[in-house]
């Protein structure tokens, strides 16, 4: 029973959902955007569950002061102290001078920014790696990438003989070997979201519908 | 200042004076939803500016000016109402298309006011009538674009081949399923991680729940957890969305209960991190950097996100599977990551590893479905070269 009951609901909230793209009448999409709406309500609750959990297994190893235990304060005051802030100004809390603002401006941003940097640095690693000429595909990427890279920089049209074909042998490269491998893998992944949706809704996977 | 200035602009004198627009036919769209209609009129010369007013019923008086147009428009499609529960659709509208003849600065007037003023300042067609009916089925016959219909018999046809083939499974007929290295290295990544006497590190994407990447990245997460409960070993998930969380720590918990281990599972280790991108992946890195798994599964949909966990990893020695079907996060996947499921083989991991007669059917009816795409792309484009575009209208989808 307990697993009869999702598997119906699955069913027949899937179905009734598949039938939003191929059923126009507005009548219908009253109804589905009802649901959707409920489905933003469950994932607003989510948030308290996951605020919960944050603490679930935080705050034993800061009490324990298990290994690293600093982390997990500094990450608990944040938590709180955001909340408390956030709850302070009201509809105001996004106006310059708020303190909410300026936790966002001042902490937020430029703690974001700092991780989003860090992603040069990675690819500049991931590349070296990857762009060793260990075998013939590598070596294809290999001649590609530098291709790609000398005629997206300014310098690329400047070299003598090749400078004015670079970027059109650049655009060939990104326009035509590399849009149908994208292609072939978005007409891939298409047919197996299709069929991954269809064992879900016909309840054949059942492993998301958790423990009996 | 500005306002004034803009209704001047599209409502300035006419030196000559317009006629109406000679023919006013009100259309319902190709697979209309019920709240769509469009009015189309016709008129040899241009006037300065159009107004399309629109009462609501068959005999209705309201009149409410629905839109100010330039001069050389020859169309409007009205959205009868966006509120669907205070405002339900009639049954009938009527329409008057209003060519310019003089200024009128309606901006600051009455919605009555404005009507009287915009029919004084122009010479209004003929009244014409149209009722929004909905369809109930979207086709694109109306359009001559029939991607929808293509669309849904090939859902169907996947269902059906679904069914026939877990039945061939079933009666013994043997399935050909080709080696996925990236799936095979998940086991041999557990054993790794339980020889080392270290956790596996799971990362289900950063997207809803309702993504199909994440919910595949679910159905795999409960074969994971029940081979991780089988070799005793920890297995931590590190979640971007509450909601994900909730259900991964449900999954979990089932393949530990699968696998005849229910006290082994631990509730702590299916964790919340940070519903922020970059505060997600900062600590996913603390955990790699700290708990040190052996193993890191990642497998779901990312974005920039996906080096920076992978080149984690990669400093951490972990043995490192990733699967996507974001295209543009593949190559850094595939830089960084021993093994990689490219696209599709994401959503084929749960009948690999399990082998269920129903599962596998779904990878053969998917592939022929591939079959029929390949040969319609090759069909047409020779059809389409040749200049017949029947393929083309066959996969079309109109934006209606």
């Amino acid at each position: 029973m307990r697993s009869t009951i999702p598997l119906v609901l699955t069913f027949l909230v899937g179905i009734f959902m598949v039938g939003e793209y191929f059923i126009p009448h507005w009548r219908y999409h009253q109804w589905t955007a009802v649901l959707l709406e409920w489905g933003l309500i469950l994932a607003a609750a989510a948030f308290l569950l996951g605020l919960f959990n944050l603490v679930q297994v935080n705050l034993p190893k800061v009490m324990n002061k298990e290994e690293d235990w600093g982390y997990k304060l500094v990450m608990l005051v944040s938590l709180v102290g955001t909340l408390v802030v956030g709850f302070m100004g009201n509809t105001d809390r996004l106006s310059d001078g708020q303190a909410y603002k300026w936790l966002f401006d001042f902490v937020f941003v430029p703690l974001n920014a700092t991780m989003f940097a860090l992603l040069a640095f990675y690819i500049a690693s991931a590349a070296f790696r990857a762009f060793r000429a260990r075998n013939l595909e590598a070596t294809v990427l290999l001649v590609a990438a530098i291709i790609v890279m000398i005629a997206r920089v300014p310098m690329g049209e400047d070299l003598p003989l090749i400078g004015e074909k670079l970027p059109q042998f650049m655009n060939w490269i990104m326009d035509v070997p590399n849009i149908a491998a994208r292609r072939a893998i978005f007409i891939g992944a298409a047919l197996g979201a299709v069929a991954t949706g269809l064992r879900v809704i016909l309840g054949i996977e059942r492993s998301h519908l958790g423990a009996d | 200042m500005k306002q004034l200035l803009s209704w001047m602009a599209l409502l300035a004198l006419l030196v000559a004076l317009p006629a109406s627009a000679a023919t006013v036919t009100v259309e319902v769209p190709p697979d209309n939803d019920g709240l769509n209609l469009n009015v189309v009129w016709d008129e040899a010369t241009d006037p300065l500016g159009w107004a399309v007013l629109r009462a609501d019923g068959a005999s209705g008086e309201d009149w409410t000016v629905l839109k100010m147009l330039p001069g050389n428009a020859r169309k409007l499609s009205d959205k009868v109402t966006t509120n669907v529960w205070e405002h339900p659709p009639q049954d009938t509208y009527r329409y008057q298309v209003v060519a310019m003849r003089s200024l009128v600065l309606v901006d600051e007037m009455e919605e009555a006011d404005r009507t009287a003023a915009v029919l004084a300042a122009g010479t209004a067609s003929a009244i014409a009538t149209g009722s929004p009916s909905a369809a109930w089925i979207r086709t694109g016959i109306g359009a001559k674009q029939y991607g929808p219909l293509v669309m849904l018999l090939i859902i169907l046809a996947v269902g059906v081949m679904m069914w026939k083939f877990a039945n061939d499974v079933r009666a013994g007929k043997p399935v050909f399923i080709r080696r996925i290295p990236g799936i095979d290295a998940i086991e041999e990544g557990i054993g790794r991680a339980t020889e080392m006497g270290q956790p596996i590190l799971y990362v289900p994407g950063i997207d809803e729940l309702q993504d199909i990447q994440t919910i595949a990245s679910m159905l795999i997460l409960g074969q994971v957890a029940e081979k991780v409960a089988e070799y005793q070993a920890d297995i931590i998930v590190s979640c971007c969305i509450p909601m994900v969380r909730e259900v991964a720590d449900e999954v979990v918990k089932a393949g530990f209960y699968q696998a005849g281990f229910p006290d082994a599972y631990n509730p702590r280790n299916t964790r919340f991190i940070s519903s922020e991108q970059f505060a997600f992946c900062a600590g996913t890195n603390g955990i790699i950097y700290r708990e040190k798994p052996a193993t890191n599964i990642y497998l779901g949909r990312f974005f920039a996100e996906s080096l920076i966990l992978a080149e984690t990893g990669f400093v951490n020695k972990s043995i490192q599977i990733a699967g996507t079907a974001e295209a543009t996060q593949l190559p850094f996947f595939i830089a960084a990551c021993d093994y990689t499921l490219i696209g599709e083989e994401l959503f084929a991991v749960g009948a690999y590893m399990s082998r269920d007669p129903r599962l596998v059917s779904s990878l053969k009816a998917s592939d022929w479905v591939k079959l029929f795409v390949v040969i319609s792309l090759l069909l047409g484009t020779v059809l389409t070269t040749l200049g017949f575009p029947i393929v083309n209208n066959l996969f079309a989808i109109s934006g209606g």
